[in-house]
């Protein structure tokens, strides 16, 4: 019989132990960031997108359906703004995502900076026009809705003229992806622009507060809404996120297969 | 329901039509780039229209 001081068995079993721990750990590890690979893996992306899609195509028409239906036909007139209340179900929901995208393309373009990935640039890019569109709404509808109500189409005040200043930036981004033939110098400056700007965001949230404006202040963080009118437009609110989430997989679908071309036609070219 | 006849019922149309006009305008260029992209893409696959 072989005598083995205790400690030394104590010592093992310990040492065993962490060696356990550590092997779990480094797995766990790997498994994350296997996991994050896995999902940002253009292939894998858009296998997940194309079965998502069909999903949120419906949600998001009968979404619509039930907004418009609640919007137009069952929600009250306000009693001073009579029928025009009706446009803020459209000319907030635009308003909410212009903001809300221009975010999405900052954090983006943040992850394609630290993390060098092609993906989160693909989605930056691709979600760069669909915020200009929901930005350029926002203002017209707000327009419209001035009119009647203030007196004037358009008025430079804090919330108006830095809603104006996004969508200058949001066309400077878009300008800047067309102006320069090598994707991975327009992709910096690009960037530069969605990471400088995105200081706008918390300006035009806080403009009504920070500076007299014509614009009305927020209704819904201080719930100063009735639910008649309240419930049509977080609906349409839906519907309008997730009509972006359709359109916005959708383009980074499209950017992906136009990132292949151009890589196989550079090949092509490469290899005459 | 919206009263069709009331005063600035004409400020309430034009903005739902303009939102209307510009998501479909939106969803057909998205769309239409998708459809573009995939002719292309089974062009260079071999066994392809290119080929």
């Amino acid at each position: 019989m072989i005598n083995v001081p205790a400690r030394s068995i104590s010592d093992r079993a310990l040492s065993t132990l962490n060696a356990s721990f550590k092997a779990d750990r480094d797995l766990r590890l790997k498994g994350y960031s296997d996991a994050m690979q896995f999902l940002a893996n253009p292939t894998i992306f858009m296998r997940l997108a194309n079965a998502v899609l069909p999903w949120a195509w419906t949600a998001a028409a009968l979404c619509f359906a039930a907004g418009l239906y609640m919007a137009l036909i069952s929600s009250p007139t306000d009693y001073q703004k009579g029928e025009t209340v009706r446009i803020m179900y459209v000319h907030v929901p635009a308003a909410w995502l212009a903001l809300f995208i221009y975010v999405l393309m900052a954090v983006a373009s943040a992850v394609a900076l630290i993390f060098r990935h092609p993906l989160a640039d693909a989605a930056a890019k691709a979600a760069g026009p669909l915020g200009a569109v929901f930005c350029f709404l926002a203002l017209v509808t707000g327009a419209i809705w001035g009119k009647p109500m203030w007196g004037t189409w358009w008025v430079w005040d804090a919330r108006l003229t830095s809603m104006f200043i996004l969508m200058l930036l949001y066309l400077a981004y878009l300008a800047i992806w067309q102006a320069f033939d090598d994707p991975h110098l327009a992709a910096g400056l690009a960037r530069v622009v969605a990471l400088v700007g995105v200081i706008m965001v918390p300006i035009i949230k806080f403009s009504v507060e920070w500076w007299n404006t014509l614009h009305q202040p927020a209704s819904l963080a201080k719930l100063a809404i009735d639910p008649a009118m309240l419930w049509p437009l977080l609906l349409m609110a839906l519907a309008y996120t997730l009509f972006f989430l359709c359109l916005h997989l959708t383009a980074i679908g499209n950017e992906i297969t136009a990132r292949k071309l151009r890589a196989a036609r550079l090949k092509a070219i490469a290899s005459t | 329901m919206m009263d069709l006849a009331a005063a600035h019922a004409g400020f309430v149309i034009a903005a739902y039509a303009i939102s209307a006009v510009f998501l479909s305008v939106l969803l057909a260029a998205v769309m239409l780039r998708r459809r573009r992209l995939s002719k292309e893409e089974q062009k260079l696959k071999p066994g392809g229209d290119g080929k």
